[in-house]
Parts: C-alpha cells; structure tokens; sequence
C-alpha cells in the first residue's frame, strides 16, 4: 500500500492557499470521501463558533469542548450521508445543539416545567443596589440559566444569544415553532424573576 | 422580587401565560412593548410599566453578557488537534486500487489516490477540487469479456468564470495524469470531469497557472 506517503498534516499546519479560500461545500464533499485534511480545515473554520455555542448551551468550558469533540467526530462518521441540504455549518450546528441537549437532559433528569419557573427567590437578588452592577446582573443571569429547563434554556440561548429564527431553533431542537415561542417566553419570564427587579 | 407571589392565573385560563393585575396577559405586554412601543397603556399602567422594566433589565444583562463572551475568544487549536487525532484513529472503509502492472502487487487506497490528484489538478489556477472517485477497471468486465486496464477518475472541480472550459479541461487533465504516473504510479485509463460551479477568477495568480 502506498498510504504511507500521506502526510500527516495537523490542522494548523495546513496550507493556507490550497484550502484556506475553498469553500465548505467542496471540503465537505472531500472529507466524505476520506479526505481527512479537508476535514481538518473545516474542524479549524467552524470550532470557535461551535464552542462558543456549547459552552453558552452548557455553562461550562469542558463540557462544551466535550459536546464539541462528540459532535465533530459524530459529523465524520455521518458524512457519507450528508448530502449538503443545509451548509456544513448549519449542519454542524444542529449535531452540536442535539449533543447538548442530551447532555444537559442526563444532567439533569427530572425537573418539571414549571416547577422551574417557580423556583424560590434566591438570595442575592434582594439588594436593588447590585443590580445597577453590570457584571453582577451578568453573574446572576448566569446562575439563573441554571434554573431553566433544559428546552427552555436551549431556546433560549439559541434565540437570545445566537440570534436564531424561530423556524431554525424548531429544527435544530425537534419540535414545533409554537413550542420554541412559548419556551422562550418562559425562560424569559423565569429570568426576569430571578433577575430579581420584577415583584 | 422579596415578596413575590406565585401569579394567581398562571396555567389555568392562559396556559403558560399569567395575566397582570391590569388584566393584560403578559406574553401580550412583552410582546406589544417590542412591536409598539407607543402604546398608551404600556405607559399609563403601573403593572405593565414593572413587567417591561423587568424585560429591559433582562435585555440589559443579556447584552452584557454577549459583550463578555465576546471579550473572551475562546482558543480552539488544542480542541481542534484532539478531533482530529482521533478523527485520524477512525477506520473508514475504503476501496484498494491497483498500482503499477497487473504482475505487482501494490495498492493504494481510493482516499489517498484521491487527494493525490485533487492538489494536482489544483495547480491549475482557479481551479477547486471536489469529488473524485476512482474506480478499478480490472474489477469490470466488458461485454466481449475482455478486461481494461487501470483506473477510472471521476472529477468534479470549481473552474474559474472567464475561462474556455475546454482549454482548462485539458490542463486539468494533463496535470492529473502527470500526477497520477509520477507520484503514484497508476494507470489511468480513462478521466471524466464534470464541472459543478463557475466561479469568480482569484485576484492573485500566485498558483500554478499554465505551464
């Protein structure tokens, strides 16, 4: 066998001008066919926003480099099958949300719906004054994330922290448009409680 | 948030809605204060006004947040190399194809071949290689049952706009088969392209170009 002559390129060797301006479509259309440097440039274009992604969905660095590596390796396996509906990306995207949304379900086996939206006041949110402070608001919506079901926290943040349409979030989490509007409508409202100005 | 109470409507009438004192549902209150603002009542309404504070400062922290993760670039080089080392661990099924002379007995496997004559053909500028697939010819029998020789290539490439098609199909073709007798040693027998997209021709030439 003459495969002993390919080179072992780690990806952030790759040359930049024989694949740096080629498009996903042609690189994924590659990597389908064995080329695994082609799918080491696609892995290098798509992991930062994937990470930022997982850890936002997950609340934690590790795990979310965890979901991401999971997701990568699921997606060269699947790409055979992979057809270019969607882009690479879109694509991609969608297989990372799904890792997430499985982690944060055995994380966190059984809480009710709305249970979580009636969650006790906690503590900290009772000195007004911290509020105004940006970063403790930001700390808090933090820790509040925690209170959200896992749909309403994926709806959420694919909604209010990726920017995504309704119709793309009902796709990528497998259920109805309707369903995504009234999850992210109760994630809200559990935040703006837990937020603490509100009543 | 000290004395709050659990809204006294919620999931009965409203579904997941709860209705203010004011008697607005407030999934109606949030929504009307991002479609209309101007709504006399939103600012009238004590109730409503509290319900739209809270969204705001809600907004608020969002936003900060999203500058805070902004700030902070996650670095993915050591993410990326651990995918892709065990990407490089995976199997992937492949086809074997000859190499040299029907007497010896060498191989390569389609994958390799492939990225072998994809760079090829890249050198041709503007250029961009898709699919390619190879297909041993010996494993055919023809009609008359006699056998080909070598391999079939099945290429498909981005060409730049702007240039005669054919001419490039040429080159394409000639720098494939200069690849595929020098670097791997195989026989081709036959190569058909097919061009998929027609694109903008690259500012620089700093690729291969006409030899």
């Amino acid at each position: 066998m003459a495969g002993a002559r390919r080179q072992t390129a780690s990806p952030d060797t790759v040359p930049p001008d024989s694949r740096g301006d080629t498009d996903d479509a042609l690189l994924a259309v590659r990597a389908a066919e064995g080329d695994e440097d082609a799918f080491a440039v696609l892995v290098q274009r798509h992991a930062p926003a994937l990470l930022g992604l997982a850890v936002r969905l997950l609340g934690s660095q590790a795990e979310g480099e965890d979901a991401v590596q999971d997701a990568f390796l699921s997606a060269w396996r699947r790409l055979p099958e992979f057809r270019g509906q969607a882009s690479f990306g879109t694509w991609t995207y969608r297989i990372v949300t799904n890792r997430c949304l499985n982690v944060l379900r055995a994380r966190r086996p059984a809480v009710p719906l709305e249970a979580a939206a009636d969650v006790p006041a906690a503590e900290y949110s009772t000195s007004p004054a911290r509020i105004t402070e940006a970063r403790d608001a930001v700390r808090e919506l933090r820790e509040a994330l925690d209170l959200l079901s896992v749909e309403q926290r994926a709806c959420w943040v694919l909604r209010e922290l990726d920017g995504q349409s309704y119709e793309f979030i009902a796709d990528a989490v497998g259920i109805s448009q309707d369903a995504v509007r009234a999850r992210v409508f109760r994630a809200r409202r559990c935040l703006t409680q837990a937020l603490g100005a509100w009543r | 948030m000290t004395d709050r109470t659990d809204p006294p409507n919620d999931t009965s009438a409203h579904g997941d809605d709860e209705l203010l004192p004011c008697g607005r549902p407030l999934s109606q209150v949030w929504d009307d204060w991002e479609r209309h603002p101007d709504d006399t009542h939103l600012h009238a309404c004590p109730h409503c006004r509290d319900a739209v504070r809270g969204l705001d400062q809600l907004e608020t922290a969002v936003r900060d947040l999203r500058n805070e993760e902004a700030d902070s670039a996650l670095d993915t080089t050591t993410l990326t190399r651990r995918v892709m080392d065990l990407v490089r661990l995976e199997l992937r099924p492949g086809r074997p194809l000859p190499l040299g002379g029907p007497a010896e007995d060498l191989w390569v496997m389609e994958a390799v071949a492939a990225r072998v004559l994809r760079a090829a053909v890249e050198s041709v500028t503007g250029v961009r290689a898709g699919s390619c697939r190879l297909r041993d010819l010996r494993a055919d029998e023809t009609a008359d049952g006699a056998m080909d020789q070598g391999v079939a290539v099945c290429l498909d490439i981005h060409a730049p706009a702007g240039v005669s098609i054919p001419y490039l199909a040429e080159q394409v073709r000639e720098r494939l088969l200069e690849a595929a007798d020098r670097e791997l040693g195989m026989a081709i027998a036959a190569v058909d392209i097919r061009v998929t997209d027609l694109v903008p021709t690259p500012a620089d030439g700093q690729e291969g170009g006409a030899r």
